[in-house]
């Protein structure tokens, strides 16, 4: 069940939110942000962009320097971090290493003073959800998989049910299978619970794959939050065009009538727009017959092709100052060949803003 | 490449032979010597010299000095007294270290090895230097005199030597250091986000503590009081330089018997059964050390 679009107040609002770390420049720097309740939110970025900063503010493992925090449209900021009732995933689950299982889940619930068969209920029950087997539930964290401890991880912070979920990269632990296993599951467990979650990740796929709502930071700031396709196609900033996914960026050298003069003499098609940078994704572009119908059509020599399975990236260069990345099929062409693009008008984007 | 094979092939036991050799010249011999010496009869006359009698009567096999002990009441108190102040010593280092360490546990890196060098600072310089250093601090006219009187908790000095409570502040004062080295390195080896993540999940700051820190340091705090209690319980230098005569533990009685009554058997075998004291403290110890642990593993 989604709140959504019911214009029902907000489940986390921040504002103006700024954390320093001694003389250096700030963390985290004045970040505005509302999350809808019930939705999932990916905070996307670098390592050391102040995303995780950004949480333990939120969590309220941090103090902010200036600006505040609301749950419910409650101001938070002062509130110390045991009364906020936020649940926490810890990048390394943080399980209490003394405690079965089951007794890292009661943890938070004997700390809110639950009665007992309450309790055990609500221990057994969030631990069918997430999926650990009624056999594991005894052990000790050491004595479980990766994936066995996130699922107590997970288990742990929603049991008690909290108001907002934070995930800090919940899936960088584990190889590659289970993090697309999980990344499925926790989809579902947010969707079925129904709690707001932020989850902080340096993976773009990840962030695109799990969230309503992508925001990407960057030296502390938020850049840009929008939804996944539109972050994906319209970025704001050639940073945020360079980090979700592969783009083909061309300095845009002057603009007549309705054409954009490019860098080394080549020239697009596009919607009249204001920007210095030109993106199109490297599935965008047409090879072979399909080149023959475009308006602007580039040619040039392949110079290296990745094989990738399902799909190969071969890199072209169009003039001899300017490759260009195209994704197209295993076997469409190969090194050494001479291709003929066609660049579809609305393949192009105008990035209507420089790098901060 | 042909199979690796170790140059050492089936004969690993020369690698530990060095020091096998050398426990056995320098641990298992003595021990055995010590046993040996202890089943002498007395010797009567004085004098020094192997051969030439005093020690004791060579080639002579008897119980003698043993049932002479455990007869007499006067070693009973001593045995009585030894334990009873390992006990308390280790109990009193253990409530001052553990605080403390969680203190210096807490302290930035650059703080926290000052701290740590500060708390082994004392253990370069020589015992007796320490000791006097100590009289002069806890003397009649000295500082800690000086602030009791000050706060008002005592109308007036009061002896803190050549007594029980020197002989207990001594020996804490020695001990102490052991204590928080291990504690501080338990402290160190829990993961640092386990206690925010205990708050987070609504445990106020003590529970979070109670339920976290504290049981996740039992085993250091199960070490710590193990290498206290094994220290405390050969408590030689507190009870000679800071205590009275009747602050007597077996480590100056065997002192005693030895070197002041030429009583070799006696001395000896007072050593015997300070060891076998020693062993059945730690046997006993495994009692509280064991419940430690399965408290420490409650749900």
């Amino acid at each position: 069940m989604r709140a959504s679009n019911l214009g029902i107040t907000d489940a986390l609002r921040l504002e103006e939110l700024t954390r320093s770390f001694g003389r250096s420049a700030p963390a985290v720097n004045r970040v505005n942000l509302r999350l809808e309740a019930g939705s999932l939110f990916c905070l996307l970025g670098p390592s050391g962009c102040g995303k995780s900063t950004l949480l333990r503010l939120i969590g309220g493992y941090l103090t902010p320097d200036a600006g505040r925090v609301f749950l419910a449209n409650t101001d938070v900021t002062d509130t110390p971090l045991e009364r906020r009732d936020i649940g926490m995933v810890f990048q390394n689950y943080a399980l209490f290493p003394h405690l079965s299982a089951r007794a890292n889940v009661a943890f938070g619930l004997e700390a809110r003073g639950v009665p007992r068969p309450e309790r055990q209920q609500r221990i057994e029950d969030i631990l069918d959800r997430v999926g650990l087997l009624p056999a594991e539930r005894g052990r000790r964290p050491r004595e479980l998989s990766g994936g066995q401890q996130q699922r107590v991880a997970l288990a742990r912070a929603l049991v008690i049910r909290p108001k907002l979920l934070l995930l800090d990269e919940p899936l960088t632990n584990l190889d590659r299978q289970l993090r697309e296993q999980m990344r499925l599951e926790i989809k579902e467990i947010q969707r079925t619970t129904g709690v707001t979650t932020l989850l902080v990740t340096h993976d773009q796929e990840e962030a695109l794959s799990l969230a309503d709502r992508v925001g990407v930071m960057l030296g502390g700031g938020l850049l840009q939050v929008d939804a996944p396709r539109v972050l994906y196609n319209c970025p704001r900033t050639p940073f945020i065009a360079r980090f979700l996914g592969l783009a083909n960026l061309l300095r845009i050298a002057d603009v007549t009538d309705d054409r954009f003069q490019l860098e080394g003499g080549l020239s697009l098609r596009g919607k009249t727009a204001t920007g210095n940078w030109a993106m199109i994704r490297p599935e965008k572009l047409l090879v072979g017959p399909a080149a023959e119908h475009c308006p602007t059509r580039w040619t040039g020599r392949v110079t290296s092709r990745l094989f990738l399975g399902a799909h190969q990236v071969l890199q072209v260069a169009v003039t001899p100052s300017v490759s260009v990345r195209v994704c197209c099929r295993p076997g469409e062409a190969g090194d050494g060949d001479e291709l003929t693009l066609g660049v579809p008008d609305d393949a192009v984007w105008i990035i209507p803003e420089d790098d901060p | 490449m042909t199979p690796h094979r170790s140059r050492h092939g089936g004969r690993p036991y020369l690698l530990v032979a060095p020091a096998v050799a050398l426990l056995l010249l320098f641990f298992v011999a003595p021990m055995l010597q010590l046993v040996r010496v202890s089943l002498y009869e007395g010797g009567g006359r004085s004098g020094f010299g192997i051969g030439g009698g005093g020690f004791y009567k060579p080639g002579t096999w008897t119980l003698q000095a043993y049932r002479t002990l455990l007869g007499e009441t006067y070693f009973r108190e001593v045995l009585t007294f030894t334990v009873l102040l390992g006990v308390g010593v280790a109990g009193i280092t253990l409530a001052i270290a553990y605080p403390l360490s969680l203190f210096i546990h807490r302290l930035p890196p650059r703080a926290k090895s000052l701290a740590l060098t500060a708390v082994v600072l004392p253990k370069l310089a020589n015992v007796l230097v320490l000791i006097y250093g100590l009289e002069l601090l806890l003397s009649s006219s000295g500082p800690v005199n000086g602030l009791l009187v000050g706060l008002g908790a005592v109308s007036e000095p009061v002896t803190l030597f050549h007594n029980l409570p020197g002989v207990l502040i001594g020996e804490t004062y020695l001990i102490l250091p052991y204590a928080v080295l291990v504690l501080v390195a338990a402290l160190d080896r829990i993961d640092p986000t386990l206690l925010p993540a205990a708050r987070g999940l609504g445990a106020g700051p003590l529970w979070a503590f109670w339920r976290t820190t504290l049981p996740l340091s039992a085993p250091g705090i199960a070490l710590a009081a193990l290498l206290s209690l094994i220290w405390a319980l050969g408590a030689f230098i507190g009870p000679v330089l800071l205590g009275s005569p009747q602050e007597l533990t077996l480590a100056v009685e065997v002192q005693r018997q030895t070197f002041e009554n030429i009583n070799w058997p006696r001395g000896a075998a007072t050593a015997v059964l300070m060891l076998v004291t020693l062993a059945a403290c730690l046997t006993l110890y495994q009692v509280p050390a064991r419940i430690l642990r399965r408290w420490r593993s409650m749900p």
